[in-house]
C-alpha cells in the first residue's frame, strides 16, 4: 500500500438528524419497468411527512448511502429481476450480506447492492438503520409505459414503501 | 466468487466454468477447455440481452441519437455521445468553437476519472492483494477504498457539471451543448480536481507497487493517435503493426463477424487478426502525449514495456490515465473561457457521418447515413469491449496452460483477474446482432 494512501483520514462524521428518513428511489423513467419507483414518488410526496426526505439516484452509489445523516433511516426502492411482475418484496438492509439467494445487480452497475450497503456502512462506522423495497419487473427496454402487473402494483407498492419509512423512523423522544 | 462449476480432469486436462462472472460489467461467462497442456477451446461468453440500439435510432434526428446512444451504458455514457457527435459534425461539416471543444474534453477526462477509479480500486485491486470483493478490502484497507471513492466521485461531478446529471447526460447537442457554462461554473469544481490529482499520483504509486503473475505476449495494439494531445476525441485510428488510418475509415480495415457463443459481434481486422484496445494500447501507442505529469509517473515506474506486453499491468495503465485525465481537467478548467454562443447553428441534411474516440475501455466507432431529411437511416455502433473479445480469447488460450499446475481456486482467479485487466463492459457489447436459425432436421 501507498504510505500516501493509508495517512489519508476517515471523512468526517456528517451532522444532525433535521430528516427523520430518507428514501433513495432507483431506476431510469424511460427504461419501462424500471421508472415504477419514480412513478410513486410523485403520489408520496403529499403522503409522507415532512421530515421524510425523498431522492431520486437512478443507480444506487455508496455515496447515496453515506450523504444519509447520522441517525435517519433510509429506504432504497428499486425494481427488480427474479421476482413475479408485480410481486414487492421488503428486506432490512441488516443482513443483506451473504445472504444465499444473493442481490446481483442487472446489467452494467459495478457493485452488488449488498457491497454497496457494506461499504457505506463501513466508512459510516455503524450499520444504517434501513429497508429496500423492491418491485418485480417484467419489461425493461427503452419506453414510458409499465407492464400490466407493475401497473396494477403501484399502489401496493406505495403502501409498501409508507410502511417501510414508519418501520425504519427513528423513535421520538417523548416529554421529559 | 459465486456460480462457479468447476472440474479437473487430471494432469494437464483443465476445464474452467465460470458461470457468472463478477466484477465485470454486465453478464457473461467464460468457458476454458484445456487438454494435454493444448488450449482447446477458450471462450469468452456475452449472454447479456441484445440491445437493439442501432435499430433503435434509425428515423431519429441526430441530437435524438445522441441522447438515445447515452442510454447503452451507464459506466461511459460520455463516450458513445462524444462518439456520435463527433461523427455528425464530420459528416455535416460543422466548426465547433474551441471551448466547445475543450469542454467536451473535459466531460470525457470525467468519465475517464469515474471510470479509472472505480476498475482500479473497486473492481480489479481486490484480485491483487487476495480480496474477494471490495467490500473484503475495505476491512483491511479502508483508505484505499475511501481514495477510490473520493476519485470516483470527482470523476461523475465533472460528468453531472457539465452534462447536466452523472448518469446519462443530456447537454451534449450537434454543434456544441444545450447551453453555456459561465467560468465560475467550471472553476467551481477546480479544488476537487486538485485533490483527485492527488489521489490518482498516490495510486500511480500504489499500482506500480503490486505483483502482476507473469505473463508476456505480444499482442497487436490499436488506438487512436493525436499529434497534438493524447488521444480522447480525436486522431487517427493507429496499431503497433504500423495502421495509420483516419478515424472515419474504422471499416476499411476492420469487420464484425457472430460467434456462435456470445450474443456481441466479435470484431477483427479484415485479415482475422484479434486486437486489443484500451489504455495498455494507448500508453503504448502514443505515451509520448501524455501530460507532462503522467509523463513524469509513468517514467518513474520504468513499466511502459511491461505494460505493452503483460496484460495484468493495465491496471497501472489505468493509473497512468488518472493523473492524465485530472492533470488535463485542472488545465482545460484554467483555460476556459465562455463561448460565444452555446452551439454552432447547423442544417440537417444528408450526410455519411463516422467517427471514432476512445472511451475508458478502448476506441468505439459509430457510423451513420443521414437522408434528405437529416434523419437515420442506417447506424452502426462498435463498443470496444466487441473488439477487444477476440483478443481476450486469444490471451487466455495464451495464457491459460501457466495455471495447469496450480490449484483449480488459485488457477480460476488468475484466468478471471486476467479478463478483468481488459475492464471488460458486457452490457455495451452487446448491440444488435443478426439472428440466424440453422434447422439441422
Amino acid at each position: 500500500m501507498s504510505r500516501a494512501l493509508l495517512a489519508r483520514r476517515p471523512r468526517p462524521p456528517r451532522g444532525g438528524a433535521a430528516v427523520a428518513v430518507e428514501v433513495l428511489v432507483c431506476g431510469s423513467p424511460d427504461r419501462g419497468d424500471d421508472g415504477a419507483p419514480m412513478a410513486v414518488m410523485a403520489r408520496l410526496r403529499e403522503q409522507l411527512p415532512p421530515d421524510v426526505k425523498m431522492r431520486a439516484v437512478g443507480m444506487l452509489d455508496v455515496d447515496d448511502l453515506l450523504s444519509v445523516p447520522y441517525g435517519a433511516g433510509v429506504v432504497i426502492v428499486d425494481a427488480a429481476t427474479g421476482i413475479d411482475p408485480g410481486a414487492i418484496v421488503d428486506l432490512a438492509l441488516t443482513g443483506l450480506i451473504g445472504r444465499p439467494d444473493g442481490l446481483h445487480p442487472r446489467s452494467s452497475h459495478a457493485l452488488a447492492l449488498p457491497e454497496v450497503v457494506g461499504l457505506a456502512e463501513m466508512l459510516r462506522g455503524r450499520p444504517l438503520c434501513g429497508r429496500i423495497v423492491a418491485i418485480g419487473g417484467a419489461h425493461f427496454g427503452l419506453g414510458t409505459s409499465f407492464s400490466r402487473p407493475v401497473n396494477a402494483a403501484l399502489d401496493p407498492l406505495s403502501e409498501a414503501i409508507v410502511q417501510a419509512v414508519a418501520s425504519v423512523r427513528p423513535p421520538v423522544a417523548g416529554p421529559a | 466468487m459465486h456460480d462457479l462449476d468447476l472440474a479437473s480432469g487430471g494432469s494437464g486436462d483443465l476445464a474452467i466454468d465460470v458461470a457468472m462472472m463478477t466484477r465485470v460489467e454486465g453478464e457473461g461467462s467464460l468457458r476454458l477447455r484445456v487438454r494435454n497442456g493444448v488450449v482447446e477451446e477458450a471462450r469468452l461468453e456475452i449472454f447479456e440481452a441484445p440491445r437493439y440500439f442501432e435499430q433503435l435510432v434509425v428515423g431519429r434526428t441526430p441530437d435524438e441519437v445522441i441522447d438515445i446512444v447515452a442510454r447503452i451504458c451507464g459506466i461511459c455514457p460520455i463516450a458513445y455521445q462524444m462518439t456520435a457527435v463527433h461523427a455528425f459534425e464530420h459528416g455535416l461539416g460543422i466548426e465547433v468553437d474551441p471551448q466547445i471543444r475543450a469542454l467536451r474534453r473535459l466531460m470525457y477526462c470525467g468519465e475517464w476519472i469515474e471510470s479509472h477509479a472505480l476498475h482500479i480500486y473497486l473492481l480489479h485491486l481486490p484480485d491483487f492483494l487476495g480480496y474477494a470483493s471490495a467490500l473484503e478490502l475495505a476491512k483491511d484497507h479502508r483508505p484505499a477504498v475511501e481514495a477510490g471513492l473520493t476519485l470516483k466521485k470527482a470523476g461523475n461531478q465533472l460528468v453531472e457539471l457539465i452534462g447536466g446529471r452523472a448518469i446519462h447526460p443530456v447537454s451534449v447537442r450537434v454543434g456544441g451543448f444545450s447551453r453555456t457554462f459561465r467560468r465560475s461554473e467550471i472553476t467551481a469544481i477546480r479544488g476537487q480536481m486538485t485533490e483527485a490529482l492527488d489521489i490518482a499520483r498516490q495510486t500511480v504509486d500504489l499500482v506500480a507497487g503490486l505483483e502482476p503473475p507473469a505473463f508476456q505476449r505480444e499482442a497487436r495494439l490499436v488506438s487512436l493517435r493525436h499529434p497534438g494531445e493524447y488521444p480522447m476525441n480525436e486522431g487517427r485510428i493507429v496499431s503497433s503493426d504500423g495502421l495509420d488510418i483516419a478515424a472515419t475509415d474504422w471499416l476499411t480495415e476492420f469487420q464484425e463477424s457472430q460467434v456462435s457463443w456470445s450474443h456481441a459481434l466479435q470484431s477483427r481486422d479484415l485479415a482475422g487478426r484479434p486486437y486489443l484496445l484500451g489504455p495498455a494500447s494507448r500508453i503504448t501507442l502514443a505515451a509520448d502525449q501524455l501530460h507532462p505529469l503522467a509523463a513524469e509517473a509513468l517514467a518513474a515506474t520504468g513499466l511502459a514495456e511491461e505494460i505493452r506486453t503483460n496484460p495484468y499491468r493495465s491496471i497501472l495503465a489505468r493509473a497512468i490515465e488518472l493523473v492524465d485525465a485530472t492533470a488535463e481537467a485542472i488545465d482545460i478548467i484554467d483555460a476556459y473561457e465562455p463561448p460565444a454562443q452555446a452551439a454552432t447553428p447547423w442544417t440537417p441534411g444528408p450526410a455519411s457521418a463516422a467517427w471514432a474516440t476512445e472511451a475508458p475501455r478502448g476506441l468505439i466507432f459509430h457510423a451513420y447515413e443521414l437522408d434528405q431529411r437529416g434523419l437515420v437511416r442506417n447506424a452502426r455502433i462498435v463498443p470496444p469491449t466487441s473488439q477487444n473479445q477476440a483478443g481476450i480469447e486469444a490471451d487466455l488460450a495464451s495464457f491459460a496452460p501457466q495455471v495447469l499446475d496450480l490449484p483449480m481456486d488459485q488457477a480460476t482467479h488468475r484466468i478471471e483477474q486476467l479478463v478483468r485487466s481488459y475492464d471488460p463492459c458486457i452490457s455495451c457489447a452487446t448491440h444488435f446482432l443478426n439472428l440466424s436459425v440453422e434447422d439441422l432436421s
